[in-house]
């Protein structure tokens, strides 16, 4: 690696002015695992890293709204993610996606903001979040804005964040009705990378789908959100052949890639497995609530 | 330009400073300081082979830069025997023969002293996840949670003697 500058500033607002250049090698920097593996790659040579553990603390803590809507700090690390009661209480599907997601090490130094921004399609908090209806706040030069986690991702490891936009807080709102499960396929050995990821809630009223969420990850360019497999599914019975139509719909809509993990032909037929399992599992999962 | 900057941080309980590179890991900083026992195997947070504690929390040396331990505590696998006295977490590991090249064992080690301080009587679901980041190529796992617990009992039994 070459040398470069390692910046600490002291506020949000002071990192915001650090990060709004046109030097592209200058980048923010927060648990660093995944910049890290750029830098020693060479796929990222910075100029300048932006520490951002020596701003407000506000943004590394964890609560909890009036109406039960959680909010976790750009901040906080995974592991506190994964080990808060309140995320527990209100979204017990993040702490059960951590378990198998990297290792305790990295959950240990890795932040669920930089998680997020990383824009790597691999990762497994996109589908959990974007399926939990999540959204995350960001703060740039130009003010602050909210953004739907199935909006963030706009490409292979890019986002929709402008220059000098940080994201400061994940919202996850009351899963109150709702049923979520995640499942994902690793092909090379367990600990890899998913070849694919599978997110779903489901909101059943009476033995009919009222609402549902499906985002497919790492199989695809970017989170993509399933729409034609959750249109077959609104106001259906939750049975097989409802699952299967769901399905057929999301394997004809996902654009999948071919990788180290698997060609795309495979991997969408994996598709078509894990959806009908992930409807599958929150289907009892829900019966059980 | 090729600039050094000097670092004062806690090395296993004792004041400690180094100059370091801009883009030194922490394993690169121990080499510097001629320790060891953490070595970069995978180079990417996978294997466990450069364990270390910041600050007491178990992080991948090879994924921390250097600069970042400036101020904090430090500790490697070689604050363990520094009485003399092996821990026992690695008078279990010998005892269990849970390891046969030693090339991870130092990070398995350190990994199981922070579970242990945690949880002082982990099962077998608990040893896995918290291990399942270490990688052992002599396959030992078998002995090494068999170690494991074994290091949880002497621990529970010294608390309690």
């Amino acid at each position: 690696m070459r040398d470069f500058e390692l910046v600490r500033p002291s506020s949000l607002a002071e990192a915001i002015a650090l990060l709004d250049t046109e030097d592209g090698g200058v980048r923010a920097f927060s648990g660093g695992t995944g910049l890290m593996l750029m830098m020693k790659t060479g796929v990222f040579t910075p100029t300048s890293l932006v520490r951002l553990d020596g701003i407000e603390p506000e943004h590394a803590a964890i609560g909890i709204d009036d109406d039960g809507s959680l909010r976790i700090g750009a901040l906080a690390t995974l592991s506190t993610v994964e080990h808060s009661p309140i995320v527990q209480k209100v979204a017990p599907l993040i702490p059960e996606a951590m378990k198998r997601l990297a290792n305790v090490r990295v959950r240990n130094a890795a932040r669920i903001g930089g998680n997020l921004a990383h824009g790597d399609p691999h990762m497994d908090l996109p589908p959990v979040l974007a399926a939990l209806h999540a959204s995350v706040r960001a703060v740039g030069p130009d003010g602050e804005r909210t953004i739907a986690v199935e909006d963030l991702f706009a490409g292979y490891y890019e986002t929709v964040l402008g220059r000098g936009e940080l994201l400061t807080q994940v919202i996850v709102p009351s899963q109150a009705g709702w049923a979520s499960v995640y499942h994902k396929c690793t092909t090379r050995s367990a600990d890899d990378w998913p070849a694919l990821g599978v997110a779903v809630s489901l909101r059943v009223v009476d033995g009919v789908i009222a609402d549902s969420r499906l985002m497919v990850s790492a199989a695809t360019e970017k989170l993509t959100r399933l729409v034609t497999a959750e249109a077959q599914l609104k106001g259906a019975e939750t049975k097989a052949e409802t699952f299967a139509r769901a399905a057929d719909a999301a394997v004809a809509e996902a654009e999948t890639i071919d990788d180290a993990r698997g060609s795309a032909e495979y991997k969408s037929s994996l598709l078509h497995v894990y959806v009908r399992r992930a409807l599958r599992d929150a289907l009892s999962r829900g019966a059980l609530q | 330009m090729d600039s050094s900057t000097l670092i004062r941080f806690t090395l296993n309980g004792q004041p400690a400073s180094a100059r370091i590179k801009s883009y030194f890991t922490v394993v690169d900083l121990l080499q510097s300081l001629h320790l060891y026992g953490a070595r970069e195997s995978c180079g990417q947070g996978l294997c466990g082979c450069c364990t270390v504690l910041l600050d007491g929390v178990a992080v991948s040396g090879c994924l921390t830069l250097a600069q970042l331990v400036g101020g904090r505590s430090l500790t490697t696998v070689e604050s363990l025997d520094q009485s003399g006295i092996l821990s026992p977490v690695q008078q279990a590991f010998i005892d269990e023969g849970a390891f046969q090249c030693g090339f991870c064992t130092p990070g398995f080690v350190l990994m199981v002293h922070q579970l242990l301080e945690r949880n002082a009587d982990p099962t077998d679901d608990e040893i896995r996840d918290h291990l399942a980041g270490n990688l052992c190529r002599c396959a030992a796992y078998p002995e090494i949670i068999r170690a494991t617990k074994s290091a949880a009992a002497r621990m529970r039994a010294a608390a309690t003697a």
